[in-house]
């Protein structure tokens, strides 16, 4: 039966192995050039092996992608290796260059911040204000992750949250370790947290010039840099950045086996569901083909379905687009979409659509990362320190 | 005179006055669901709430002085609580609110006409910038009359920065955002309660 389900399933939603092979061509060169970043390739085998072994690794996640059309797993594994991989690059460059994780006002003051995109939503009112970035980075790195932002947000809308973004593969990884979720049913309700801590943050930042995010409530900041403990405040903040990526990357994701910082509480995964209009992709379900088995509502990893969506036959606006549902689905009711065409129709020609630029941007995002990481290892074997 | 120099600084000022006010009541407006005119009676009981505030604040400036003033900037105690009262007040709505038009039914002081009040009287009670800036130049009046006079014309230039805000009433339809709104007056009310803590413990 299992072996049925999944020819049927490789009939629905792959190819065969010919026209998968053309298909990752364009990607196969694209890769070449992001890789190698458009220079020669490096002769030490210390530079070389990360290189070779990430280009073929993402080509393979590619092909597999196409050939079995199982595009959430294989997304999967290639976004929580980038995540994984981030954050070892990461904090080792940040040693590299700073001397540790801990962020100093003197850093602040030089504009040593990395520019996050998490920022983006609160530097808007106050720099229509008062005409400054309440953010101590570079305005060149403010201004790229501006421009790259926008770019990523016409192209794929929210589908940055399953694609791009460099943190969310952290709970999606905790989210896969479970076989079954211990918690089912989470009431609707707090799935517009997320939207409530946004707003949250806009108006505290336009409130304070200062971001209350990064300040108060990044999860992330655990695993990435913090602020240099010098008084009771700062000791607060850390306590509640740890705890929220506790309870929120780890703990929960594991229980539900759901993006819960993603689906929950991440600001800017709401702030790219309502700039999500701007992108001509969303998932739809076809109504005549849905038997509302609602297998699809239990599996989205970021709440983005519920009985309603289904029965209008679109997700929700805080659909990440990374395709789960498309998977699991029996009926192949569930495919992507192109804004103003006919529902099911075009199906096969959407997904491609979308797949090649989506794809394109985690190669983009995740290549740098996870060949850093390779050579931080190697760096780590052949030498002893995971720092040059 | 007086009259005119608090409504000047008012208006001048109230750009920030509505942005701290902003956290408070946007979230409060938006959970209500309420139409423009709605939301305009509340904003109406908000700002009594808050001259409410700014009046006793014309009292303590009157009765202070400059010296006084200064004292009361490093009184942090004092608005450490105020701020812990007031994420109490938001977080229990945020996150008890179990339904139905009034905030908590079975705490009528939380019901729908006094707890816009309650919170405008508490916003009104903090220290923003524009704030201290119309205590300090009350406080060097010296007469009772002058100071609240003073007070009152900041409170109305400032109002003029928060009225509009009535006009979230044209998306009453989208239930989202009542949820929404709801959630973000808990996390505020969090974020009210860190202030509050900092502030008591720098006393």
């Amino acid at each position: 039966m299992a072996d049925n389900n999944r020819v049927d399933q490789k009939r629905r939603l792959g190819t065969s192995a010919v026209k998968a092979i053309l298909l990752t061509l364009p990607i196969l060169l694209l890769t070449g050039l992001m890789v190698t970043g458009g220079q020669p390739i490096p002769k030490e085998a210390i530079r070389l092996i990360p290189l070779a072994v990430t280009y073929l690794f993402i080509n393979s996640i590619f092909f597999l992608l196409i050939y079995s059309g199982r595009i959430s797993r294989y997304r999967t594994i290639l976004f929580v290796t980038y995540a994984a991989c981030f954050i070892l690059t990461f904090t080792t460059n940040l040693i590299e260059t700073r001397g540790s994780m801990i962020l100093t006002q003197e850093n602040m003051v030089k504009g040593e911040t990395p520019f996050c995109p998490m920022v983006i939503p609160m530097v808007i009112i106050p720099a229509a204000l008062t005409k400054t970035i309440i953010f101590p980075g570079s305005m060149a790195s403010i201004g790229s992750i501006l421009v790259a932002w926008l770019g990523v947000t016409i192209a794929l809308g929210r589908g940055w949250c399953s694609w791009g973004c460099f943190f969310g593969g952290m709970d999606e990884g905790f989210s896969k370790i479970a076989r079954q979720p211990v918690i089912r049913n989470i009431n609707r309700k707090w799935t517009y947290l997320s939207f409530a801590v946004l707003l949250v943050i806009v108006l505290t930042s336009a409130a304070t010039l200062s971001p209350t995010y990064c300040e108060w409530l990044c999860p992330f900041k655990a695993v990435t840099e913090f602020e240099e403990i010098t008084s009771a405040k700062v000791v607060v903040q850390t306590v509640i950045f740890f705890s929220l990526f506790t309870g929120l990357v780890v703990v929960m994701p594991i229980l539900t086996k759901r993006r819960t910082q993603c689906g929950l509480f991440c600001p800017m995964g709401a702030f790219q569901s309502l700039t999500n209009k701007l992108n001509v992709f969303d998932v739809r379900v076809d109504t005549n083909k849905c038997t509302q088995c609602n297998l699809c509502v239990k599996s989205c990893p970021v709440f983005a379905l519920d009985e309603e969506s289904v029965r209008k036959g679109r997700a929700r606006v805080t659909c990440s687009k990374c395709g789960k549902c498309i998977e699991v689905c029996p009926r192949g009711a569930i495919s992507f979409h192109i804004k103003g065409t006919d529902v099911g129709g075009n199906g096969r020609t959407a997904q491609l659509m979308f797949i090649y630029p989506a794809f394109l941007l985690l190669a983009i995002m995740g290549s740098g990362m996870i060949s850093g990481a390779i050579y931080r290892v190697l760096l780590l074997i052949t030498t002893g320190s995971i720092l040059k | 005179m007086d009259f005119v120099k608090g409504l000047m600084l008012g208006l001048a000022s109230g750009a920030v006055c509505a942005a701290y006010c902003g956290p408070v009541l946007i979230p409060y407006l938006l959970s209500r669901g309420g139409n423009i005119l709605n939301n305009l009676l509340t904003i109406l009981y908000f700002m009594a709430g808050r001259l409410a505030g700014y009046l006793l604040f014309a009292v303590l400036a009157w009765a202070a002085g400059m010296a006084a003033a200064a004292s009361i900037k490093s009184e942090k105690a004092v608005f450490g609580v105020i701020y812990i009262v007031l994420a109490g007040a938001m977080i229990f709505y945020g996150f008890k609110r179990a339904g139905g038009d009034c905030a908590v039914k079975r705490a009528g002081f939380l019901c729908s006409t006094t707890f816009p009040a309650v919170l405008g009287f508490l916003t009104g009670l903090n220290l923003c910038p524009p704030f201290l800036l119309a205590f300090t130049e009350a406080a060097r009046m010296g007469v009772l009359w002058r100071s609240m006079l003073f007070f009152a014309a900041f409170f109305v230039g400032t109002s003029v920065y928060i009225l509009p805000l009535a006009i979230l009433g044209l998306g009453r339809r989208i239930e989202a955002l009542r949820y929404v709104g709801r959630l973000a007056a808990g996390v505020m009310g969090v974020f009210y309660l860190y202030l509050g803590i900092l502030s008591l413990k720098g006393a």
